[in-house]
């Protein structure tokens, strides 16, 4: 079945009837299940210009379908609704209803690049992937991701002292995403961690944690790298028409 | 000069991960370096290559960062080659060379960024980055390291475990795929020459590059302990008693994620973790506490004195 009619056998728009005769034929039971008729009427014509205004969904209009990607992706592995080829065929056909029945598993992509490895077209699936989650996050159609906090922790570090130091990183994003940092996995790693570190090393990562690793003379990068991520922001805030989306709300908050 | 002598001396990139949770990686790589006679160099005030969370931030940002190390290590140094051992970081030296040579664009935002942060701007070409095992494999080879080596890892089966940064995409790696001597990107095998040089015995591993979740290690965590212990499952049936690692994300989250399994899945997997460099320290006669084994979550100590190593 070719893949953009996946939809279609969705137990919802599958019909079997008990009893029921057509032009003298029976046409009963399972053997004879019937298809809903289906029209599409709403479809988003801007959905793969937006997705390539975003950082990684650049080449998403080179795809051909080949489904290499999905075949050769890691997450699909574990879970057959992760399916790379699919949404890119929804963006690029602007199915924005079928792409947001998805919208809670996109961000999971564990970034091995083992698609954009194996796609004969250069349409770097695995950016297209991160293009998408983020999409779906400024669109509002998502909460961000705890992958998107991660994300952000992790570069507020880095641009205000460039380098990371990890426990830091860690506490702040169980913090962020309202985790508590004591899992009994966690607890039992550290237990192991103390087992075999010497006293040196303790007090050096202790230390670490209360002044953080940095690079020196660091203040006129980071100043030009938030610039740059500032701006970069605000355009693709442009491109996907997030003012018009905001304005739309307040008039229907206001109807 | 031969080609040898060109990787006695290079710039050292350990990156943020080999002064935290990859210190073992460190320490090892180190001593390592040192009983083969090789030169370290640490990048001067070296900031973070961007990984790979900056990257989905901004990934002309993270082109920036790697640019900013690599310009260190040639206008500052003038050094020809900068040596990261970390995966992320290789990885990203070499994205940010291929950007630069083929995006005008990234070249720009690089260019600007370089200016108002007050330093030389990294033209493409200016450096050569190479991962830990190319220094090795470069710089002393097989047959230098077979010949250096004072405990064999004989009797000891590893699985080779590279993950997924050191290999692809294909198109960053211009120097893989290249032939007879040459890393491979689908079936890579230098860590498995220069194991077996020390006399380790290597099996036939079929999840070498397989992703062991690193990008999502806390953010989703079922699905990394998941991927992790399909690698440790692999490695074990594979006949290994030891998984060698060459990157610090991979090592912890194998690390991690064995420990999760236990105690979120009930699946425990007795297999040793250890970095290709510990090994082939203690290959060189090393003790195990000089290539960090104590720094280890995973406990291969009593493994190990029993195979008549550290």
């Amino acid at each position: 079945m070719p893949i953009h009619e996946k939809s279609l056998i969705r137990p919802e728009n599958l019909t079997t009837h008990e009893d029921l005769m057509l032009d003298g034929v029976d046409v009963s039971g399972h053997w004879s299940t019937f298809i809903e008729t289906r029209v599409v009427k709403d479809y988003n014509e801007s959905l793969q210009d937006e997705i390539a205004a975003l950082p990684g969904g650049e080449q998403i209009h080179r795809c051909w379908q080949c489904g290499s990607c999905t075949n050769a992706c890691t997450v699909n592995a574990i879970n057959e609704d992760f399916n790379p080829r699919y949404w890119i065929y929804l963006i690029r056909m602007g199915m924005e209803s079928e792409l947001l029945r998805d919208k809670d598993i996109i961000w999971q992509c564990v970034s091995c690049n083992k698609c954009t490895y194996a796609c004969p077209r250069d349409v770097f699936p695995e950016g297209v992937m991160k293009a998408t989650a983020h999409w779906l996050e400024r669109k509002g159609h998502t909460e961000k991701s705890p992958s998107t906090h991660f994300d952000e922790v992790f570069t507020e570090q880095i641009v205000k002292t460039g380098k990371i130091e990890e426990s830091r990183t860690m506490r702040r994003f169980f913090s962020r995403t309202g985790q508590a940092l004591a899992q009994p996995w966690m607890i039992e790693m550290v237990k192991r961690m103390l087992r075999g570190l010497p006293i040196g090393m303790l007090t050096r990562m202790g230390l670490a944690t209360l002044v953080a690793p940095r690079t020196n003379d660091w203040s006129s990068a980071s100043a030009a790298i938030q610039e740059y991520i500032d701006e970069q922001h605000e355009k693709q805030s442009q491109a996907l028409s997030l003012a018009e989306l905001v304005e739309t709300a307040k008039q229907d908050v206001a109807a | 000069m031969t080609t040898k002598d060109k990787y006695k001396k290079v710039a050292y990139y350990p990156g943020c991960a080999l002064e935290g949770s990859g210190h073992s990686y460190n320490r090892s790589t180190k001593a390592v370096g040192k009983a083969l006679g090789l030169d370290l160099v640490e990048v001067k005030n070296w900031n973070c290559c961007g990984a790979m969370e900056v990257k989905n931030i901004d990934p002309k940002i993270q082109t920036y960062l790697s640019s900013r190390v690599m310009s260190t290590a040639a206008n500052e140094m003038d050094m020809d080659v900068v040596m990261a051992p970390c995966n992320g970081c290789y990885h990203n030296l070499k994205k940010a060379e291929y950007d630069l040579a083929n995006d005008t664009e990234s070249a720009e935002v690089v260019d600007r960024l370089s200016k108002k942060a007050g330093h030389k701007t990294y033209e493409s070409g200016q450096v050569e980055t190479i991962h830990a095992l190319d220094w090795i494999k470069e710089a002393i080879g097989e047959d230098g390291l077979a010949e250096r080596v004072k405990n064999s890892l004989s009797g000891i089966k590893v699985a080779n475990y590279y993950g997924c940064m050191y290999t692809r995409p294909r198109h960053i790696f211009p120097e893989k795929d290249q032939g007879p001597g040459s890393e491979s990107t689908s079936k890579p095998h230098f860590m498995d020459d220069l194991l077996a040089a020390a006399g380790a015995e290597n099996v036939d591993f079929p999840l070498k590059t397989a992703c062991c979740g690193g990008a999502h290690t806390l953010s989703d965590s079922d699905t990394s302990t998941k991927l992790v212990l399909n690698i440790l499952k692999a490695a074990k049936l594979s006949g290994a008693d030891v998984i060698a690692t060459e990157c610090p994300t991979c090592h912890s989250g194998l690390e991690m994620h064995q420990i999760r399994a236990e105690k979120t899945l009930g699946e425990t997997v007795d297999i040793k973790i250890l970095y290709f460099t510990q090994l082939l320290g203690m290959a060189l006669g090393l003790k195990a506490k000089k290539v960090g084994v104590h720094e280890n979550i995973n406990d291969s100590i009593k493994f190990l004195k029993e195979r008549g190593l550290g």
